[in-house]
């Protein structure tokens, strides 16, 4: 018996190995080889002992260190993906290192110490139980191996039963979501612009175009457009912009008037605040070209501004897009009036 | 046991590579990035890429919209290097004072080859117009 579960422990380890490297590769694929491929701007190659050598001599901690943290060399922090974990960024160095001599042999045996343990070395997000596993989300393939060698350490320790349904259930919700044309792909948005798929990654300045994820790490959130909430960054006074380009010091002319506009059916009505719109435009930006001055002189519909006019010449465009309806949809009408159909 | 493991892994691995190989989601550029071509391609240069989010980060919207007196539209300007290097458009800043000086060439003109003029992943290029896909 006891033969039996020290079989099964190797087993296991092989297997969270085995996954360690998948994610490795499959990382350094969609990640890392826009520059360690080509060695753009001093990046190692894999399996370069020359290039890795020096920097394997300050020790493994210090290369993950510089992974993580960015260097003023060029190595964008994480290589521009905040969403990375660090086991996720070793994973990818050990691919890269694999094979070089005075690597740490640590690439396979680290991994291997590490999946018995609870599983925080592994994957730093929370609970691999299997339960949490099931929860379907947007899988990015090179997670989907992270959640492998997550799922495994539980089992080895033999703190929960081998979570059988856990690989299908992970690339079936990874498959769902695949066709989901909506919904995108955890990791598809803020990508450097050697992946934009505008750019043209031959150009030798692309790969020197600051990545939008390192301007945007600090920035407040928002589900849509640049995934960041301009207004609110402004705001909080994160960004700075100025408002005269010679002129550090120029206030913008505020304007603080809501014009609530009704709209039919029983979507909620509109609030206009030309507070936040005067914080970054001028007044001739939108009148009288756009939108006339004078209450009850301008026809918005949806459809317009989906085409482009209106609402739409910035919002669809530049401004937070049309799928945050609620942005503006924002003034509830009471019952009465959705009951009478008005 | 072991087998049963190894299969999955292997099962695993060959849906990461499938994954990869197959991965042909549309262009992930950043929303609002504006492609101009109006004439960089016959002239034989790359398009341009002008990404709004980095100078929304610098500049409110008045400054390039109203001042300087940029059209709200993808290519609506005619901007061309001899506007720019007389200190309109994108002149106004990139002079090598406010912001780097126009021999940074591929800087701007970065875009793949073919890419036509357009406002990347703008409500009209979803609806009215396929998503431009670039020639190789």
């Amino acid at each position: 018996m006891k033969r039996v579960s020290h079989f099964a422990a190797l087993a296991l380890l092989f297997a969270a190995a085995a996954a360690h490297a998948q994610t490795g590769k499959a990382l350094y694929d969609k990640v890392c080889a826009g520059c360690h491929a080509t060695g753009i701007i001093g990046a190692p190659k894999p399996g370069d002992a020359e290039a890795w050598k020096p920097r394997l001599a300050k020790g493994m901690d210090a290369v993950l260190r510089n992974a993580v943290n960015g260097t003023p060399r060029g190595m964008p922090p994480k290589g521009g993906r905040a969403d990375l974990s660090e086991a996720q960024i070793r994973s990818a160095i050990d691919f890269m290192i694999a094979g070089v001599a005075g690597a740490p042999a640590a690439a396979r045996v680290d991994s291997a110490k590490a999946a018995p343990t609870p599983a925080a070395k592994v994957d730093t997000r929370p609970a691999p139980t299997p339960v949490a596993r099931a929860e379907p989300k947007p899988a990015a393939p090179a997670d989907a191996a992270g959640a492998t060698a997550a799922a495994a350490a539980p089992s080895a320790t033999g703190v929960a039963a081998v979570p059988r349904s856990t690989v299908g259930s992970e690339s079936d919700a990874a498959d769902v979501n695949a066709f989901n044309r909506l919904l995108k792909p955890g990791g598809g948005f803020n990508r450097p612009a050697m992946e934009s798929g505008i750019h043209d990654p031959t150009n030798d300045a692309t790969p020197t175009l600051q990545p939008p994820a390192r301007a945007f790490a600090a920035l407040p959130k928002s589900p849509a457009g640049n995934h960041v909430d301009w207004v609110k960054a402004l705001e909080s006074k994160r960004i700075d912009p100025r408002w005269d380009r010679n002129d550090a010091k120029a206030q913008a002319v505020v304007m603080d008037l809501n014009i609530v506009r009704e709209v039919k059916g029983s979507m909620p009505d509109v609030v206009y605040p030309h507070k936040q719109h005067t914080e970054w435009l001028d007044c001739s930006n939108c009148h009288p070209a756009l939108f006339v001055p004078q209450k009850g002189a301008n026809q918005i519909s949806m459809a317009a501004i989906l085409l482009g006019q209106k609402c739409g010449v910035c919002h669809g465009r530049v401004a937070f897009p049309v799928s945050e309806c609620r942005l503006c949809h924002s003034k509830k009408k009471d019952a009465a009036t959705v009951a009478a159909g008005k | 046991m072991k087998l049963a493991t190894r299969a999955r892994v292997l099962a695993l691995g060959v849906l990461l590579m499938v994954m990869i190989v197959f991965d042909s989601r549309p262009a992930r550029a950043e929303y609002g990035d504006v492609v101009i071509n109006n004439y960089s391609e016959a002239a034989g240069m790359r398009p341009v890429v002008f990404p709004h989010w980095f100078h929304r980060v610098r500049f409110r919207c008045k400054v390039c919209h109203a001042d300087l007196g940029f059209q709200f539209k993808a290519g609506g300007n005619q901007i061309n290097m001899v506007k720019i290097i007389d200190g309109q458009f994108c002149g106004a800043c990139h002079n090598g004072d406010l912001a780097w000086s126009v021999e940074n060439c591929n800087l701007c003109h970065s875009a793949k080859p073919g890419t036509p003029t357009h406002v990347h992943e703008s409500t009209v290029n979803k609806l009215a117009a396929p998503a431009p896909a670039p020639k190789r």
